[in-house]
């Protein structure tokens, strides 16, 4: 059977008119919600979790668990959708903001009457401007249409939502870094304890998820959950867009099943490489998830626990495709300078220790090193790992060793063939 | 109280503890830089890790509260190999410049890594450039690339002076500490910083590069710079003080004391002081040793009571003494001289009251609520009019004045002196020299005296709480406690072998004695 | 010296009391500011400080975290040219390289006659056409040297 597409999310994407409400409510916009509101809050939550729905931004936590961290008692609580959007490698939410705004707002509406929330934000990245406009203006659609506000569709919920806008910061991306910023402080990540749920934002009761997580609310509620868990594996249930990227012949967003074998994504949905082009490596779930290799990448399929067991994983669901004209010395280096650059600077590890590899890794990549650097780089990285507040150091680190350990000869090759420029730069 | 273990040993700690206030309290020694008792948790710095049994990672000691049961260590090999890491990081962009940094020797980078960390550093790339010099405000000096970014200072200004002028700017390796521009460093705490950078990065105008902290010797006294009386600890030698800084007291100055108290260490020194008698009138004096002047003055005043009666002379003291020389004093002029002519100098009562709301009082003296306890166990209840009559009635013929030692606080000194001198003779008891007693006509004894420093005793500060400090060094060998005073002007005889030796040769360094102010 | 224009100044106080916390007006006068200006100077940092009542030191904080906030003037067109991996690997250092020679410009920096700044930025979430540059706010997608500096010559660089 060729692979396909499973469009469950992204089934009305390729219509103009799905991004405006009267468009959005000819193909069953808010009838969900509608239906939603009728439920009783505790099975929307019951239904999500036995949906099996994990987080769709990057660490795959499961929703329903999350949402139960929430203290009963009644005390005010928020909900913020995490829409800034920063892990290289992936763009599936700005096409959902920009093409479904609505999609986002009734899952976000659904979701906080389930968990009682009166307030929600969505943090939208500072470069999406256009998805931005998007969803602002639906939101005043919705408002205008009483799907937000005060007594919503005659329920007796009210809610209210607003844009908050980035302004450029990758690890506002982390739930308690998107909270500080949300606050109007530097976006950078909370100790925890206390976690969110129990005090985010401004010390209140906090549930913080993906826009794709958000939008599967909407669907799990209105087919159920039995329904849902149709796509998919066992562990992994449900649909999930990937952002593949790279050296495919038809990069783009696919939605297609958990547990897809990746192959079959590369060289079928996405058209495979380039004529004469061998397949060198694959990262499978944005710049912080481990390298494939070309071998590993043929074997695995695109579920949490697969990707896990190869010792990556799913992440954002940004799959880079590697072919054979890359360096791969070249690749860690641009995502070194990258991890660098994003640091927020607060835990030492990390504020010195993605500076120092970014640095190892411009002097290996123009030869300026000795191979014992490229034991330094695994030295390194394996003390900045589980030693921070949050997981960018850990993300730096888990790429640079899956880069150096699985290619090593390729870098040993790299620094004995001498002096030698790669691409350009990445420096600034 | 949670039964806890701890490398091995098992302690019970008060609930709600962290781990490293667990640490601490039982003395067992842990890496770490941002956390500090009288700040929020930051949790940055990744050094006080350690290993919790049945916790997979290792966790921070400074945001992990201690559970009953629980078994921790720092001293497995993973912590270590971590704590070592952890210095590491630290340091790979720091300059080590240490001979040319003023921190040296009291460096929380220079003592941890001998205790923890002991390791060849592998960086060899160019370390991160940084701003040097910079001049946060009047009191304080950064240097960016020794900053480890602790956060300490940033959270000194937004929680315990709540002044806000510090921030970190920039992101990653690129971070940096600094201020607005219009909005400096200008606070009457703004020294504190100082004490809590674990690193060279902040620096005292006042004290950089005037002393190696070794060669410095610290004893604990009571800062005399107002009411609070805030414990403090000095640094000095042999040519006298050099800085003063807080020792912890939780109830009563927490960690901190202010910019104002840290200079009541400048009165004390050499170049202020009265270091012998003096003996004379209008700016024409003869020099005699302190013994010699204490003996004749107290004749004098002996010789008036006798002549006169005992309303004949008069004692004026300020809240500047210790709570022993009060009783000793007043002891002396109510039994021995049968006088009740005792008056309290206050300074500045318009602003007695006054207070930051953190330290600062605008009572600046150390013992106001001493003098007044002492009066009214002696049942003195003099009112100062009754000085002033008595002045320009010329019933008082001798007034004893127990003058203030640190006369930058007094701003009324010129006019009371004046004041003072309307009577005949004038025993003019201080630590400092006093320009204005050149113009009056009164025939006066100065006679030197000790400082806070030079002498052991007790303040009893605003809250009434008394506390006693002992003497720190010497500066000035020939002066005198009041108390002393009150022996030689009873005719009686010191005990010389108690007596302080005179400081050796007293070394001037011009160039920095003549320095300017960075 | 710097001055808010009576708009702006209007649209902060209103951002003030938009969020459930006042410091949450930053971000979006920061961005006002720099859409007035182009950038943001030092000295809007005080106005704003005091305009908001929010102590400077925070403000600047915040400014110098986030790198959209332009910390020097950028020109009237700011090509902002992805440089991060899926880029990379089709060329969008070569494209950063191939603008800044074009206009003669170094990355980062303005050109003299303040037409234009080249800049080299991370992941901007448009991989699937890459290598792309984002123009002011908006996306210019799969592109090669030429048809970028094509494109900005049209924009008027």
């Amino acid at each position: 059977m060729p692979s396909q597409q499973s469009l469950l999310l992204s089934e009305h994407y390729g219509k103009p008119d799905f991004a405006k409400l009267e468009g959005y409510k000819k193909h069953g916009g808010y009838a969900v919600l509608a239906k939603a509101l009728k439920m009783e809050p505790k099975a929307i939550i019951d239904e999500v979790k036995s949906s099996g729905l994990r987080g769709r931004g990057g660490a795959g936590f499961p929703t329903g668990m999350k949402w139960s961290f929430l203290p009963a008692n009644g005390e005010p609580r928020y909900l913020l959708c995490n829409a800034d959007e920063g892990e290289p490698g992936t763009f599936k939410d700005r096409l959902m903001m920009e093409r479904a705004p609505h999609q986002l707002i009734e899952g976000m509406i659904i979701s906080a009457f389930a968990i009682g929330c009166k307030k929600s934000y969505i943090y939208i990245r500072g470069e999406y401007d256009f998805a931005k406009e998007v969803v602002a203006g639906a939101i005043v659609e919705a408002y205008k249409a009483g799907l937000l506000g005060k007594n919503i569709l005659g329920s007796g919920f009210d809610h209210d939502m607003d844009v908050y806008s980035g302004a450029g910061a990758y690890i506002c991306g982390e739930e308690t870094g998107m909270i500080s910023s949300l606050e109007g402080l530097k976006g950078q990540p909370k100790l925890k304890p206390p976690f969110p749920a129990v005090q985010g934002y401004l010390r209140k009761p906090t549930i913080v998820n993906n826009v794709e997580t958000l939008a599967a609310v909407k669907y799990i509620i209105r087919d159920g959950a039995p329904a849902y868990k149709k796509y998919g594996t066992e562990k992994s249930p449900g649909t999930k867009l990937f952002s593949v990227s790279g050296n495919v012949v038809k990069p783009g967003n696919y939605e297609v099943v958990l547990g897809m074998p990746l192959k079959d994504l590369i060289f079928d949905l996405c058209g495979g490489l380039k004529p004469g082009r061998k397949l060198k490596a694959v990262i499978p779930g944005g710049s912080s998830a481990p390298v494939l290799t070309a071998e590993e990448a043929m074997k695995a399929t695109m579920d949490y626990e697969c990707l896990a067991q190869m010792g990556s994983m799913l992440g954002s669901g940004a799959i880079i495709v590697i072919d054979d004209s890359n360096s791969m010395v070249d690749l860690l280096q641009v995502i070194m300078h990258f991890y660098h650059h994003e640091s927020c600077g607060q835990c030492t590890p990390c504020r010195e220790g993605t500076g120092w590899l970014s640095k190892i890794l411009h002097d290996i990549a123009s030869g300026h090193a000795e191979v014992k650097d490229i034991d330094l780089v695994k030295k390194i990285s394996e003390q900045m790992m589980g030693k921070t507040i949050c997981a960018l150091s850990d993300a730096a680190a888990m790429a640079a060793i899956s880069f150096v350990t699985k290619f090593r000869s390729e870098f040993e090759q790299h620094l004995q063939a001498g002096k030698r420029t790669l691409g350009s730069s990445a420096h600034a | 109280m949670p039964k806890i273990k701890i490398n091995g040993n098992e302690v019970e700690v008060p609930q709600g503890s962290t781990i490293i206030q667990a640490f601490k309290a039982t003395g067992v020694e842990i890496c770490h830089y941002c956390w500090h008792p009288g700040l929020s948790v930051a949790g940055v710095c990744r050094l006080c890790m350690v290993q919790i049994e049945g916790m997979p990672k290792l966790q921070i000691a400074c945001n992990t509260e201690v559970k009953e049961g629980m078994v921790i260590n720092n001293t497995s090999d993973v912590v270590k190999e971590t704590v070592r890491w952890g210095l590491d990081f630290h340091l790979i962009n720091h300059p080590l410049d240490c001979p040319i940094c003023d921190q040296a020797g009291e460096c929380g980078l220079q003592d941890q890594y001998m205790k923890f960390g002991q390791y060849d550093p592998e960086m060899a790339e160019n370390k991160v450039k940084k701003h040097k010099v910079v001049d946060l405000g009047p009191t304080v000096v950064l240097d960016s690339e020794r900053c480890i970014l602790c956060s300490r200072c940033v959270r000194f200004t937004d929680e315990v002076s709540k002044t806000n002028e510090l921030g970190i700017f920039n992101r990653g390796d690129r971070c940096e500490i600094g201020t607005v521009a219009g909005k400096p460093l200008a606070n009457n705490y703004s020294l504190n910083t100082v004490d809590i950078c674990p690193v060279g990065a902040l620096t005292s105008k006042d004290f950089r590069f005037r002393q190696r902290v070794w060669y410095l010797k610290e004893a604990d006294s009571i800062c005399p710079g107002c009411s609070t009386g805030c414990n403090v600890k000095v640094n000095y030698n042999e040519e006298g003080l050099w800085r003063i800084r807080p020792r912890e007291n939780k109830e009563v100055n927490g960690h901190w004391m202010c910019d104002v108290g840290r200079d009541s260490y400048k009165f004390v020194n050499l170049k202020n002081r009265l270091v012998a008698g003096k003996v004379g009138q209008r700016g024409s004096w003869q020099e005699v040793t302190a013994t010699d002047a204490a003996r004749s003055a107290g004749l004098k005043l002996r010789e008036t009571v006798a002549q006169h009666g005992p309303d004949s002379v008069a004692l004026v003291v300020t809240g500047q003494y210790t709570n022993e020389e009060y009783h000793r004093l007043f002891t002396f002029f109510t039994v021995n001289l049968e006088s009740n002519n005792i008056f309290h100098w206050m300074n500045n009562p318009e602003t007695t009251k006054d207070f930051d709301g953190l330290l600062f009082r605008g009572d600046r003296n150390p013992n106001t609520k001493g003098v007044v306890d002492a009066l009214g166990s002696f049942a003195l209840k003099a009112k100062w009019e009754d000085l002033q009559s008595q002045l320009s009635s010329r019933k008082i013929k001798v007034v004893v004045v127990a003058g203030p030692e640190n006369q930058a606080v007094f701003p009324d000194m010129t006019e009371k002196i004046t004041f003072f001198a309307q009577a005949e003779s004038m025993i003019w008891l201080t630590a400092g020299q006093s320009e204005a007693l050149n113009q009056t006509g009164a025939e006066t004894w100065q006679i030197p005296l000790k400082t806070y420093i030079e002498k052991s005793g007790s303040f009893t500060n605003v809250q009434g709480k008394v506390q006693t400090f002992k003497v720190g060094t010497t500066i000035v060998a020939q002066a005198f406690t009041l108390s002393e005073v009150v022996e030689l002007f009873s005719g009686q005889e010191l005990n010389w072998n108690l007596r302080p030796h005179s400081l050796g040769g007293v070394k001037t360094n011009y160039s920095i004695a003549n320095r300017g102010a960075l | 010296m710097f001055k808010l224009s009576k708009e702006s100044e209007d649209f902060v106080k209103k951002e003030l009391s938009r969020y459930e916390a006042k410091y949450s007006a930053i971000i979006p006068s920061l961005f006002r500011v720099q859409k007035d200006h182009g950038w943001v100077p030092p000295e809007a940092v005080s106005v704003l400080a005091k305009l908001m009542e929010i102590p400077e030191a925070h403000i600047n904080e915040v400014l110098y975290f986030y790198t959209m906030f332009n910390k020097r003037p950028v020109g009237k067109i700011h090509a902002q040219v992805c440089c991060n991996i899926s880029c990379a690997m089709n060329g969008g250092r070569e494209l950063a390289d191939a603008l800044c020679k074009s206009f003669n410009v170094q990355d980062g920096v303005m050109s003299a006659d303040g037409k234009i700044t080249v800049s080299r930025v991370e992941c901007l979430g448009s991989c699937d056409t890459a290598p792309m540059m984002q123009v002011n706010d908006r996306y210019i997608e799969n592109l090669t040297p030429e048809l970028a500096v094509r494109k900005l010559k049209e924009m008027g660089a």
